[in-house]
């Protein structure tokens, strides 16, 4: 039963729980379980909660007899990465300089997970200050993809990418700053949403960059995203760049109908130098689409030829920034790669950063321009599959390229822009799955999780799960 | 007079690691080069979008 209970998302536990078939205290054990047997393989945890997260789960075991149930995240077992707040528990990083940071206050996300009954099991590894895509970090050791374990899990929020991919965590949330939860979600085989900049409250989370900094769902399914999004979204005083704006109904509207949908294609960026079985993939799931009855139309963004520039130069300055004091005082607490991106980050000049500020500014005019035409825009959410664990660089159509360039090359826009873009899993190269990614208009997260459904039904995973997750 | 990353470094009181130090220069080298001329970028007139909220912003 335990292995059945793992590999369920969240809308197929939900029921179960509220019709009390299933209890939060099996479910949870489940889990905890599950996390503990993996993480000598996986590494995915930084800490668990165990008697904290059984203590939950038998008072959600009491409310839910009692018919006080709260909705979806009642009972559901979850972990989140390290950078987001708990109030009292140590919240590191997964840094040597934060190791023993505790927080005064609970992150916005987390006070409003637990008021919707979710039941924390731990926290989860990250890259070092998310600042990197690998998760192999130098304190604490490499996170793993649970799809080949030789492989990376793509990062900064590899931990909930590889615990919710194995089952280790039922859904989780990650942080994304140039493609953060994207990446791997793409490389981890599961639905990744990066919303809009202000629509999901930042505060109580350690920042990378500010400007850039999102926070979103990570889950198996486009349901459990929008479940998810209910709950998260929405204007908090808190954090200065939240913005005061309805909120959707995000779960009401997943339905999957894209008939008269209008798909934006962007050949020469978003097409440009891809791996070819990716290229395949992901124009594969358009033509599925355009057989449910959407249709596409080719679009230019010239200004997206300085995108990685821009992205660069504004994510190294603020980051450097926020570490500039612990770069002057104490630079070999940090790990290596770390150090040296801070080092790069001193580098430009205030004219650097404000042009790239300004090619922001013209970068999303010409999307917004696009966005008269199209409803969406689909590309790779990657060029290319996860890489091996150590390397820095990754193999596309034969060529070995740069592997932190290039992964961040597709998901940087988003960020720049502040758009939403959501990654959802569209298949394979060999063992390792490929993400299809969704970019919309501001606030659109409601439309690009209903494309993502259409997606998700046409089954482009054919059911296929990471070899771990099998074996437990 | 172009200053090395190492000068420009030490100047900010900022500790380089030696064994960074090729790999930085690489690197920026090819930050310029992604930089371009930023032609078609409106330099001169683009607002950035930063906004002067009278009365400060809503941090609680």
């Amino acid at each position: 039963m335990a292995k059945e209970l793992i590999q369920k998302s969240v809308e197929e536990l939900a029921p179960l729980l509220k019709d009390g078939s299933l209890s939060p205290v099996e479910l949870t054990n489940a889990v905890l379980d599950h996390a503990e047997e993996t993480q000598h393989t996986i590494n995915a945890y930084m800490t668990i909660y165990r008697e904290e997260a059984e203590q939950s789960a038998r008072e959600a075991e009491k409310e839910i007899k009692n018919g006080n149930y709260r909705g979806m995240y009642h009972g559901i077992p979850m972990a989140l990465k390290d950078n987001l707040y708990f109030k009292g528990k140590v919240t590191t990083m997964s840094s040597k300089i934060h190791k023993d940071f505790i927080p005064e206050d609970d992150a916005t996300v987390v006070s409003k997970l637990r008021d919707a009954g979710v039941i924390f099991t731990g926290k989860l590894s990250m890259h070092e200050y998310a600042w990197g895509i690998t998760n192999n970090n130098p304190h604490y050791g490499a996170v793993r993809n649970p799809w080949n374990t030789d492989m990376i899990p793509g990062g900064s929020s590899g931990g909930s990418g590889a615990a919710v991919s194995v089952g280790s965590s039922v859904a989780s949330l990650g942080t994304d700053t140039a493609g953060s939860i994207r990446i791997p979600s793409s490389i981890c085989g599961i639905v990744g949403l990066k919303p809009t900049h202000g629509r999901v409250s930042k505060y109580g989370c350690y920042p990378l960059a500010w400007s850039l900094d999102h926070i979103g769902p990570m889950t198996k399914t486009i349901k459990d995203a929008a479940g998810m999004m209910d709950i998260i979204s929405g204007y908090d005083e808190k954090d200065p760049t939240s913005i005061n704006t309805p909120v959707d109904q995000y779960l009401e509207k997943v339905k999957g109908d894209v008939k008269g949908l209008v798909i934006g294609v962007n050949e020469e960026y978003f097409f440009n130098e891809v791996d070819n079985e990716v290229d395949q993939v992901v124009r594969g799931n358009i033509k599925a689409l355009t057989d449910q009855g959407a249709r596409v139309e080719v679009v230019k963004i010239p200004t997206l030829k300085y995108a990685e520039w821009a992205e660069l130069v504004t994510s190294l300055s603020e980051a450097s920034t926020i570490h500039h004091e612990d770069m002057l005082k104490r630079p070999q607490d940090f790990g290596d790669d770390i150090r040296m991106l801070f080092e790069l980050g001193e580098l430009p000049s205030a004219v650097d950063y404000l042009q790239a500020q300004q090619v922001r500014r013209q970068l999303k005019q010409e999307f917004e321009e696009v966005f008269q035409k199209v409803d969406v825009l689909i590309a790779p959410t990657l060029p290319v599959v996860a890489s091996k664990i150590g390397e820095d660089t990754v193999e596309l159509n034969g060529n070995q390229v740069d592997l932190i360039d290039n992964i961040i090359r597709f998901t940087g826009p988003g960020n720049l822009t502040g758009l939403p873009a959501l990654s959802v899993p569209g298949g394979f190269k060999g063992d390792l799955p490929v993400g299809v990614q969704i970019i919309g208009p501001d606030f659109s997260e409601a439309l690009l999780l209903d494309v993502g459904y259409a997606i998700e039904q046409t089954n482009p995973m054919k059911n296929r799960k990471p070899p771990l997750l099998l074996k437990a | 007079m172009s200053l090395s990353v190492k000068q420009l470094l030490d100047n900010k009181g900022i500790q380089a690691k030696p064994e960074h130090l090729e790999t930085l220069e690489s690197r920026w080298k090819g930050m310029q080069k992604l930089r371009g001329t930023l032609e078609g970028v409106k330099i001169e007139d683009a607002d950035i979008g930063l906004r002067n909220i009278p009365g400060g912003d809503h941090i609680g």
